[in-house]
C-alpha cells in the first residue's frame, strides 16, 4: 500500500481525481465504455460467427475487424491506466480487480488463438474451436461484470479512506 | 399542470414494487452489469454492420453480416428493460438530468436513422456481394448510426456527473 499511497500523492493522480473538467476523469470513463463495447462486442460477434450463427459470413473476412478490436484494446489499456493512477489503492486491494484483469488477459489470448487457428486459415472444423468460442464469450461477460462490480466491492477508496 | 402531473408520476414510480426491488443490495449492480453486456452486444453487431456500410471488411456480404443484427436487438432489449428498472427506481436522477436528455435524443436519432435505412436503403444493400460498396446515402446512415450509439454511451456514462440538483449546466431545463 506504500506504493499506491505514493501514486495517490503525485500531482498527476491528484489531477485525475480532482479536475472539474469533463475531459478528465469523466471522459476516461467514457473512453473505457466505448472501448469495452467494441472490444467485448466484436469478440462476441466473432465467437457467435464461429459457433455457427451468421453462417454465410466468410470467416476469414471477419479478420478485417481485428484492427478495430486492437484499437479498442489500446483505448481501454490507456484509459484503464489513467483510472488506475487516479485510484490505485481502490483497484489493487480488491480481488475482483485481479479477476477482471485475468479475464481480459484470457480473452485476448483466446482471441489470438481463434485468429491463428480458425479465422485466418478459414478452418471452422478446427478441434476445440467452438469450445474456445464459448469460453471466450464467458470470459468477456465476466470481465464486464467484474469491472462493473469494482464500484461495489472496494475496501479502500484511497489508502487512508475506506470505501 | 402537466408538469405537476409528471412530477407526481415520477414520484409514484419510486414507490412501486419494482423500485423497491431495485434498492436491494445487489439488484442495481446486477442490472448495471446486464446493461453493459447489452451495450457490448449492440456495439459488436450493429457497430460492425455500420463499419461495413462505411466501407470496412468489404469482403463480407451485407445479407450475411445482417444475420448478427438480432443479437444487437437482443442487447438493445436487455438495455431497454434494465433502463426502465433504473428509471423507475430513481426517476428523479434521470428525468431532470441533461445528460439523460441527450442520451434519449441520441437514441431517438438512431431510431429515426434505422427506420430511414430499412425503408430506403436495405433492399439495395442486401443484394450487394463481397467487395461491393454501399451507396453513399447508406454509408452516411452507417456513420450516423455509429456516432449516435457512441453518443448514447457517452451521455449514459456522463449521467452520474450531472445528477440533480448539483448539475453543471442545462439551458433547457
Amino acid at each position: 500500500m506504500e506504493f499506491t499511497r505514493w501514486i495517490e500523492s503525485t500531482a498527476f493522480s491528484d489531477w485525475i481525481k480532482t479536475s472539474p473538467s469533463l475531459l478528465a476523469f469523466p471522459f476516461f470513463l467514457v473512453l473505457h465504455a466505448w472501448g469495452m463495447g467494441l472490444l467485448a462486442g466484436a469478440n462476441a460477434a466473432l465467437d457467435l460467427r464461429i459457433l455457427g450463427l451468421a453462417p454465410r459470413v466468410p470467416i476469414s473476412a471477419m479478420s478485417r475487424f481485428y484492427p478495430v478490436v486492437w484499437l479498442a484494446f489500446v483505448i481501454n489499456a490507456i484509459s484503464g491506466m489513467l483510472l488506475l493512477i487516479g485510484y490505485p489503492t481502490k483497484a489493487l486491494t480488491n480481488p475482483v480487480f485481479y479477476l477482471k484483469l485475468a479475464c481480459i488477459a484470457a480473452g485476448m489470448i483466446l482471441m489470438s488463438w481463434l485468429r491463428k487457428n480458425v479465422v485466418v486459415p478459414n478452418n471452422l472444423s478446427k478441434s476445440n474451436g467452438k469450445v474456445i468460442a464459448v469460453i471466450s464469450l464467458l470470459v468477456w461477460a465476466v470481465a464486464i461484470i467484474s469491472g462493473r462490480l469494482l464500484a461495489y466491492t472496494c475496501h479502500y477508496l484511497l489508502a487512508d479512506l475506506p470505501c | 399542470m402537466l408538469d405537476e402531473t409528471f412530477r407526481e408520476f415520477v414520484k409514484w414510480l419510486s414507490t412501486t414494487t419494482l423500485a423497491d426491488f431495485m434498492h436491494g443490495q445487489w439488484e442495481w449492480p446486477i442490472a448495471e452489469s446486464l446493461h453493459f453486456i447489452g451495450l457490448s452486444m449492440l456495439m459488436g453487431t450493429i457497430g460492425l454492420f455500420d463499419l461495413r456500410l462505411m466501407g470496412l471488411a468489404k469482403q463480407i456480404p451485407f445479407s450475411a453480416l445482417h444475420r448478427l443484427i438480432p443479437w444487437g436487438i437482443a442487447g438493445y432489449t436487455v438495455n431497454l428493460l434494465t433502463g426502465i428498472c433504473f428509471l423507475t427506481a430513481e426517476g428523479n436522477q434521470y428525468v431532470y438530468n441533461p445528460s439523460f436528455h441527450l442520451k434519449i435524443l441520441s437514441m431517438s436519432i438512431a431510431g429515426i436513422n434505422v427506420m430511414v435505412f430499412y425503408t430506403t436503403m436495405f433492399k439495395k444493400v442486401r443484394v450487394l456481394g463481397p467487395g461491393e460498396d454501399a451507396p453513399l446515402p447508406a454509408r452516411i446512415i452507417g456513420g450516423v448510426s455509429l456516432v449516435c450509439w457512441l453518443g448514447v454511451i457517452l451521455f449514459g456514462r456522463l449521467l452520474t456527473f450531472f445528477r440533480p440538483p448539483a448539475f453543471h449546466w442545462c439551458w433547457w431545463c
